[in-house]
C-alpha cells in the first residue's frame, strides 16, 4: 500500500512537472497539432481533385449521321459529370472545330489529343447494310482498327494510353456489331426486318450505350482512395510526438539520477521499485495525456473517423504509450548522462518515425520497405491505425499489431527493470 | 555510557582500482553534532553515501538507531534525512511542492507534509517564497530549501554533506543557526565540511579522513592540544598537519 502511494506521488509529480513546462507542452502537445494542421491541409488536395481524366474525340465524316449518333452516344453528359461514382473518363466532342484545327492544337499543345472518325465512316456502313439486304456476301468490311486515327502529345502518356484504349473500344464494337449483322442476315427468317431493326437501334445509340466502355480510374495510395487524410496524418504524428516525449521522459530520469533526486527519495524511505513504478507510471501518464488531446482535437478539429473498432483504436493507443515508456525507461538504464540522453532520445525519435511509417503511410512505400520498417514498434502501431481508420478493418484484424506492441513493451520493459539504478554511482 | 545512535565498522568500498573508503569506523551518539573532515577525494562523500544507504559497502558495518542498514534498509531510512552536496530539488516545481512531496515520500499524509512544509520553510526564513521556483531561487535560498527539505519527516538524524558550500555569509551563517537549534532540539548529525570554521563552531567531534582512511578523531580541542597550544592552534592547523600540504584533485 505504501508502495502504491508513493508510485502514484511520483508519477503525480511528474506529470504535474509535464503540464507545467510550457516549452514541453508546446512541443509535445501544440507543435504536433501545427505538424498535422500542415501536412493535413497539403494531402486533402489531393483526394479532393477529380482525377477523372478529359478525353476528346471529334468525326471527319461527312457522308452520313452515323458516327455523329455513336459520338452522341459515347458524349458524356452533364448528369455524369456530377456524378461521384462514374469513374470513366470524360469524354467531349469536338464539335466547334475541325480536324485540321484539333490537329494544329494538339501541336501547340493547347490540347492533348483526340480520336478522329474516318472521312466517309457513315457511307461505308450504308454500302454494307445495302450489301447484306441484297443478299450479297459484302467483302467490304469496316476495320475501323486502322482506319480510327488517334492523334495525341507524345509527351503526354496519360492521355496516349487512355486515347488508345477508346479507340480500341470503338473498333471492337464495330466490328462485333458487322459481324453481328451478318450472322443476323444468315440466319433471320426475315432479313430485311431484322437488319431494319438492327440499323434503328443504331441509329438510337443504343449500341453504343450497351457495349462497355473504357473505364479510368486514380489510385491515390494503395488500392483504396482515403476520404480523410487526417485518418492517417494523426495516428501517423500520434505515434511520432507520443514516442518523442517518453524519451524524452526517459532523459529526465537520468537528470533525475544525476542531480540526486531520485537518490534523495530512496533515502525518505521510499523503495527502489516505488521508484521505478512511479517514473513509469509518471511517463505513461503523460503519454495518455497526450494521446487524449490528439484524438479529441482529432475527432472535433479534423473530423477523424475511429473506423468500426474505435476500441481497438484506443487499446493500440495505450499500448503504444505503454511501449514507449518503458523504452523510455530503458533508454534511461542505458545511458548514463542527460547529455547523451537527450541527443539519443532526439535522435532515436526522428530515425525511427520515418522508418516506421510516422511522416508517410506505410502502405504507399514498397514492400521492401515496409518488411524493414516492422523492426520498428512504430510501424505496428501505424499499421493497426490504418487498418482500422483507412481500411475500415474490424477489432480481430489488428490483434497481431497488439500483440506486437506487447511484446515490445515487455521486451524494453525487462531491460529497464533488470538494469534500473537511482544513483549515477553504484 | 554515551547513547551510540550511528555506528560504523570497517567500512570498505572500492570503485573499480580505486579504493574510496579503507576501513573507516567511528561512532556518533545521540544528539551530537559530528563533523567529517577531509580534502577533496578523501572518501567523505562516499561514507556518508554507505551511511544512508544509497551505497551498498563492499564490508562493513552500519547501525543507525539500532537497525543495520545491510538487514533492515527501510527502518534505517525511516530514521534518517539527507542533505546532499549537489541540489536535490526539482527546479521547475516550487519551494512548496518540493517539500510536500519529499514529505510524502517520507510516509506523512497530505495534511502532516503541508503543515511540516510551511514549519521548515519558517524555521529556513523562506515561508514569503514558499510558491516560488526553486530555479528562480539564489544559491543560498537552494542551499536552505535543500536543508528544508532534508527534515521533512522528521528524522532522528541528519546527515549534511557540505551544507554551506558556494553561499553567501548571511545565508551560511542562517543556516549554522539552524543546524544549532536542531541540535539543541536533540537532533543528531554528521556534518561533512571543507570549512575549519564552521566545524570548530558547530560540531562536539570530528574526525579526519584521507585516502580513504580515518587518520584522527577526537574533540576540535583535544585535536588542537596534539599538536600544540590549543589556544593558539586553530583546527586548520590540525587539518593541513594531518593531511599534508600537497595539493588534491
Amino acid at each position: 500500500m505504501k508502495n502504491l502511494t508513493h508510485i502514484w506521488f511520483i508519477a503525480l509529480k511528474d506529470l504535474k512537472l509535464f503540464v507545467t513546462d510550457k516549452t514541453a507542452m508546446f512541443f509535445f502537445v501544440a507543435f504536433p497539432f501545427l505538424f498535422i494542421l500542415l501536412f493535413n491541409t497539403m494531402m486533402s488536395g489531393i483526394g479532393a481533385e477529380d482525377e477523372r481524366i478529359t478525353l476528346h474525340v471529334l468525326t471527319r465524316d461527312d457522308s452520313g449521321t452515323y458516327s455523329q449518333m455513336l459520338l452522341e452516344a459515347y458524349e458524356t453528359t452533364e448528369e455524369s459529370k456530377l456524378d461521384p461514382d462514374d469513374h470513366s473518363p470524360i469524354i467531349i466532342w469536338l464539335k466547334d472545330i475541325d480536324y485540321a484545327t484539333a490537329k494544329q492544337q494538339v501541336e501547340d499543345k493547347t490540347l492533348s489529343g483526340f480520336v478522329a472518325f474516318p472521312k466517309g465512316f457513315s457511307a461505308d456502313i450504308e454500302t454494307f447494310k445495302n450489301e447484306i439486304l441484297a443478299g450479297e456476301k459484302p467483302l467490304h468490311f469496316i476495320n475501323l482498327d486502322s482506319q480510327l486515327e488517334v492523334i495525341v502529345d507524345p509527351d503526354n502518356t496519360d492521355q496516349q494510353i487512355a486515347l488508345n484504349g477508346v479507340a480500341n473500344i470503338i473498333a471492337t464494337q464495330m466490328n462485333a456489331m458487322q459481324a453481328t449483322m451478318k450472322s443476323t442476315a444468315l440466319l433471320a427468317d426475315d432479313p430485311t426486318d431484322a437488319i431494319n431493326t438492327f440499323f434503328q437501334q443504331l441509329n438510337t445509340g443504343q449500341w453504343a450505350k450497351d457495349l462497355p466502355s473504357v473505364n479510368y480510374q486514380t489510385t491515390i495510395v494503395g488500392d483504396v482512395e482515403a476520404g480523410n487524410p487526417a485518418n492517417y496524418v494523426i495516428p501517423g504524428y500520434l505515434v511520432m510526438f507520443t514516442f518523442f516525449a517518453a524519451l524524452q521522459g526517459g532523459a529526465q530520469i537520468v537528470q533525475q539520477r544525476q542531480n540526486n533526486t531520485l537518490e534523495r527519495m530512496l533515502t525518505s524511505s521510499v523503495s527502489k521499485e516505488a521508484i521505478l513504478g512511479g517514473t513509469f507510471l509518471g511517463i505513461f501518464l503523460r503519454g495518455l495525456l497526450q494521446i487524449t488531446i490528439f484524438w479529441t482535437l482529432g475527432s472535433l478539429v479534423f473530423n477523424i473517423d475511429l473506423g468500426i473498432a474505435p476500441a481497438a483504436v484506443i487499446i493500440i493507443s495505450v499500448l503504444m504509450v505503454l511501449m514507449s515508456s518503458a523504452c523510455a525507461l530503458m533508454l534511461a538504464t542505458l545511458i548514463k548522462t542527460e547529455r547523451a540522453a537527450d541527443g539519443i532520445a532526439t535522435l532515436t525519435a526522428l530515425l525511427l518515425a520515418p522508418l516506421g511509417g510516422c511522416w508517410w503511410p506505410l502502405f504507399i512505400t514498397p514492400k521492401w520497405m515496409q518488411f524493414i520498417a516492422k523492426i520498428t514498434p512504430h510501424a505496428w502501431a501505424n499499421n493497426g491505425f490504418n487498418k482500422l481508420m483507412v481500411f475500415g478493418a474490424d477489432f480481430s484484424s489488428v490483434v497481431p499489431e497488439m500483440i506486437a506492441l506487447l511484446c515490445f513493451a515487455i521486451g524494453f520493459g525487462t531491460i529497464a527493470v533488470l538494469r534500473f539504478r537511482t544513483s549515477s554511482i553504484q | 555510557m554515551p547513547d551510540e545512535f550511528l555506528i560504523a565498522k570497517e567500512l570498505h568500498k572500492s570503485f573499480s582500482e580505486i579504493k574510496a573508503v579503507n576501513g573507516v569506523s567511528f561512532s556518533i551518539n545521540r544528539g551530537e553534532i559530528f563533523g567529517l573532515l577531509g580534502p577533496n577525494g578523501a572518501g567523505k562523500t562516499t561514507t556518508i553515501r554507505m551511511l544512508a544507504t544509497v551505497l551498498q559497502p563492499d564490508s562493513g558495518e552500519v547501525t543507525i538507531g539500532g537497525y543495520s542498514t545491510h538487514q533492515n534498509a527501510p527502518k534505517a531510512r525511516s530514521l534518517i534525512g539527507v542533505c546532499p552536496q549537489d541540489l536535490a530539488l526539482y527546479e521547475e516545481l516550487s519551494a512548496i511542492d518540493n517539500l510536500v512531496f519529499f514529505g510524502r515520500m517520507s510516509g506523512l499524509d497530505g495534511k502532516e507534509a503541508k503543515e511540516q512544509a510551511d514549519i521548515n520553510l519558517r524555521l529556513m526564513g523562506l515561508e514569503d517564497r514558499a510558491k516560488g521556483k526553486i530555479a528562480k531561487f539564489s544559491g543560498g535560498m537552494k542551499r536552505r530549501i535543500n536543508l528544508a527539505v532534508a527534515l521533512m519527516g522528521t528524522p532522528e538524524m541528519l546527515f549534511l554533506d557540505e551544507p554551506t558550500v558556494g553561499i553567501d555569509p548571511q545565508s551560511r551563517n542562517s543556516i549554522y543557526e539552524v543546524i544549532e537549534n536542531l541540535r539543541d532540539k536533540g537532533m543528531t548529525i554528521l556534518y561533512t565540511t571543507h570549512y575549519m570554521e564552521e566545524a570548530s563552531r558547530l560540531c562536539k567531534r570530528v574526525a579526519i579522513i584521507d585516502g580513504g582512511q580515518m587518520i584522527a578523531m577526537d574533540t576540535p580541542t583535544a585535536l588542537k592540544s596534539q599538536i600544540g597550544d590549543p589556544d593558539k592552534i586553530t583546527l586548520e592547523d590540525v587539518f593541513l598537519h594531518y593531511t599534508g600540504r600537497s595539493l588534491r584533485d
